[in-house]
């Protein structure tokens, strides 16, 4: 954006697309502040598909939120840390941005154009009282005004002065008097053709998430649609400008199984054809083993172990990641024999120093309610697995 | 089944269907089949998983099970002896010739569910609890937990006033929860001590049977595995029967005894979870055990999924229900007018030119369009490869006379469950050779 960020511009990693580096956000409440992410760090590779898994509470959705910076505050607080983020975007060339520095313009100028987000619940996502075409259409108005001209049939038609009314007009920022002019004649005619041109890309985007008959499902309301069928128009929205990164927050947990198949398969084709890198948020190991490269288990606001994913599942270091692994049901445990972690995640309100799993660890240490484990790769060979846990420090 | 144990819960042909009301005068205009001839039986000690998609109708099972809801046709019989059991199944193969009249007459007034009264009936409730998907909604956000657990004892009288306290300790205490969580609200307990104080009240009354309504679908992995453990050594401790209903396979894999899969309202496949598992007859139970994500199967297997929508149980499919989104449909599947009219939804025109349609079964109709262009377009789309080849070759006759097009199929009977190589029963044709 700025010269000044010419300095970061050289510290992220040619292959990256995002970076975060201890990340912190709290949020306050009466018993004291809550550290819901505490000094999360990770990478994402460009075009890559990260998976971030733990429990209920641990902090992923909340660091996803900050990528987009829709972490409310108050309560919210940025306690400290970077997330920068490499903008591939075509016109200014790519530059890597802070996106924790951004103000509110500059972070909406991103969201659904360079970044985008395919929220948990499609039934609470979308808004009920709007067609699919109208919240479809919200991120061509405001990103893509260039192609609505283009699909309109006016792009070098206009003059000066009536395109720029006409762009106004398309990103819904005229005023009352210019609205109303384009109801009537002859403006009228450019808001028929602007309509027309929006209802194409709509189709075009719906279409490409294998909805049936775009244009009847355009018209609908979201209580017309099944689940699947709206996690799909989530999805139609969140790729429709081809972001650079695509924050999935569990976009599978409200779905049927079947359907969820469907819709895992489409996310990953449709990231393999715009290679798009993919931040992929469950709690569903065994999904997310399916379906991601690396994967970062997080515990109580932290990072507890990195690496592939088929590294992760064939040797978990972390006592916590084997807890979860051994959890899941399967036939190889015997019935009523499934490995629980006993006891409850901490309370997050002004955690201590030290461990934050040491109360459920089968395998604690003398020294582990002291010093806090840091984040280091596990041997000078794989330097991608890191695990942050005293048992393998030195 | 061994005979020497009790069946504790035998479902006959149960059937529930909901109205489906209009209007001003609130006309029932039709009735969704949510549960359409479900037929299985627990044992005593045994667990029962109930599986399918959401909407096919486990959940109403659980509450007809339970006594929440009125049954519209069938009947479910609780505590069965051996020699009870097989009378009843005499007495339905041979309807015209009843031997041991007493015997079934007996059964209907102290065994079936939806007859019995007075004492039975109380004795039934007893032995019969439930235990929620939600624990923030099944339990009163303004009780404490002592009131909770102890309501089913003061309700059904078991214990004295000064015994109350002490009993709900040890409720408590079975379930991993102490005394100090006697005077807590609900919202002060995470989601895994809410599901284990949900637990914790439908134990009470040392019950036969709990309908385990996906007990930990809310719950995360680790907090799962707990409660499953807890379940599982709760029926070591008592002989409890449960009756599993949830999505997740895995669970009702690790879980269950016996397995039935159902779809649209119907079982479509029923056997020991082993043989389901290792050797699945029926497509759709296919294609479950191949979308559900598993640790133990190879990353990236094939995610085999189903095509399109569960189609609408108000007016479900005559003949196999499952063919709409089968993979390997038959000709011989039941193929009917609407499955043409569903596959060409996207010849957006050609739908909306039809003027009316005469319908007098499933098999046959006589679809009246605007112009005798359309009709004869109607025509020339089945032929294309809109419409899969086994439906099309399942077509009897098609004529167009006019603006009209008559269409027929051959009448095909509901697909019965039966038995196949590995003992489970199966609604599939396939299996039916």
């Amino acid at each position: 954006m700025s010269p000044d960020n010419l300095d970061i511009q050289n510290s992220l990693d040619k292959d990256l697309i995002a970076s975060v580096t201890d990340l912190k956000v709290y949020f306050e409440s009466k018993q004291g502040m809550v550290h819901s992410v505490d000094g999360v760090s990770f990478d994402i590779v460009d075009g890559e598909m990260m998976g971030l898994v733990g429990e209920t509470g641990c902090g992923k959705s909340v660091t996803a939120r900050t990528f987009m910076q829709l972490v409310q505050s108050p309560p919210g607080v940025l306690a400290g840390g970077n997330i920068k983020f490499r903008s591939k975007n075509i016109k200014n060339g790519s530059q890597v941005i802070d996106l924790l520095d951004l103000s509110e313009n500059q972070i909406r100028e991103l969201r659904g154009e360079r970044i985008a987000m395919i929220f948990q619940d499609p039934g609470k996502a979308l808004n009920p009282g709007l067609t699919i075409r109208t919240q479809v259409a919200e991120v061509f108005q405001e990103h893509r005004e260039n192609d609505v001209l283009e699909k309109a049939g006016l792009k070098n038609k206009l003059s000066g002065v009536t395109e720029y009314f006409v762009k106004k007009y398309i990103k819904q920022e005229a005023g009352f008097l210019v609205t109303t002019l384009f109801k009537i004649p002859p403006l009228s005619t450019y808001k028929k053709k602007i309509d027309s041109g929006i209802n194409r890309l709509v189709a075009e985007a719906l279409e490409e998430t294998q909805i049936p008959n775009p244009t009847k499902v355009m018209e609908r309301y979201p209580h017309e649609l099944s689940g699947g069928m709206k996690q799909r128009v989530m999805i139609a929205q969140a790729i429709a400008c081809n972001p650079d990164l695509l924050i999935a927050d569990e976009p599978t947990t409200a779905l049927d199984v079947t359907v969820q198949a469907r819709v895992l398969d489409l996310i990953k084709e449709l990231q393999k054809r715009h290679k798009t890198s993919v931040l992929y948020i469950s709690h569903d190991l065994s999904l997310v083993r399916r379906i991601c490269d690396r994967i970062a288990v997080m515990y109580a606001g932290q990072i507890v172990e990195t690496g592939d994913a088929e590294t992760i599942f064939n040797q978990p270091k972390h006592p916590y990641t084997q807890g979860l692994i051994n959890a899941l049901p399967s036939m190889s445990h015997e019935r009523g024999k499934l490995e629980a972690i006993e006891g409850i995640v901490p309370e997050l309100i002004e955690p201590e120093p030290g461990c934050r799993f040491v109360s459920r660890c089968m395998r604690r240490k003398a020294n582990c309610e002291e010093i806090d484990p840091k984040l280091k790769p596990i041997s000078e060979v794989n330097k991608s697995h890191k695990v942050a846990c005293l048992l393998y420090e030195a | 089944m061994s005979n020497s144990k009790n069946t504790i819960l035998s479902l006959r042909n149960v059937k529930k269907h909901f109205p489906i009301k209009e209007g001003v005068f609130q006309n029932v205009v039709g009735q969704v089949h949510a549960v359409d001839g479900v037929s299985f039986d627990i044992g005593a000690g045994e667990t029962v998983g109930l599986v399918g998609e959401s909407g096919c109708g486990k959940t109403t099972i659980g509450r007809c099970v339970s006594g929440l809801e009125p049954l519209t046709d069938g009947d479910i019989f609780f505590d069965l002896t051996p020699e009870k059991l097989v009378a009843l199944e005499d007495f339905e193969k041979h309807q015209s010739e009843i031997k041991n009249k007493y015997l079934i007459d007996e059964i209907q007034s102290t065994s079936n569910i939806s007859k019995i009264e007075g004492d039975d009936f109380y004795n039934y409730r007893r032995n019969c609890q439930m235990v929620f998907q939600d624990s923030f909604s099944s339990l009163s956000p303004r009780q404490l937990v002592s009131d909770i657990v102890s309501r089913p004892l003061k309700i059904h009288k078991v214990c004295a006033d000064n015994e109350l306290i002490p009993r709900t300790i040890e409720l408590l205490e079975q379930v991993g929860l102490g005394k100090q969580h006697l005077y807590r609200f609900p919202h002060q307990f995470s989601g895994g001590q809410r599901q284990r104080i949900s637990i914790a009240r439908a134990l009470a009354l040392d019950p036969k049977l709990i309908v385990l309504d996906e007990p930990t679908s809310a719950l995360d992995v680790s907090v799962q595995a707990q409660i499953l453990n807890l379940l599982h050594d709760l029926q070591k401790q008592r002989g409890l029967s449960y009756l599993f209903i949830t999505h997740n396979l895995s669970v009702i894999r690790h879980m269950a005894d016996k397995i039935v899969v159902m779809y649209l309202g119907k079982v479509v496949e029923a056997g020991k979870t082993e043989d389901i598992f290792a050797n699945p007859q029926h497509p759709y139970t296919k294609a479950l055990l191949a979308a559900s994500p598993d640790l133990s199967e190879d990353v990236m297997s094939d995610m085999a999924a189903l095509d399109g929508p569960i189609p609408d149980p108000a007016r479900p499919p005559q003949g196999c229900s499952f063919r709409t989104r089968c993979p390997v449909s038959r000709t011989e599947c039941g193929w009917e007018v609407d499955d043409i009219i569903r596959r060409l939804e996207h010849h957006e025109t050609l739908i909306d030119s039809i003027k009316s349609v005469h319908q007098p079964d499933a098999f046959n109709a006589k679809l009246t369009f605007e112009t005798s262009f359309s009709a004869i377009e109607l025509k020339d789309a089945i032929g294309t490869n809109d419409i899969p080849k086994q439906m099309r070759k399942a077509i009897k006759k098609i004529e167009v006379d006019g603006n009209d097009v008559n269409i027929s199929f051959d009448p095909v009977q509901t697909v019965p469950l039966v038995q196949s190589d590995n003992g489970s029963l199966s609604r599939c044709v396939l299996a039916n050779k």
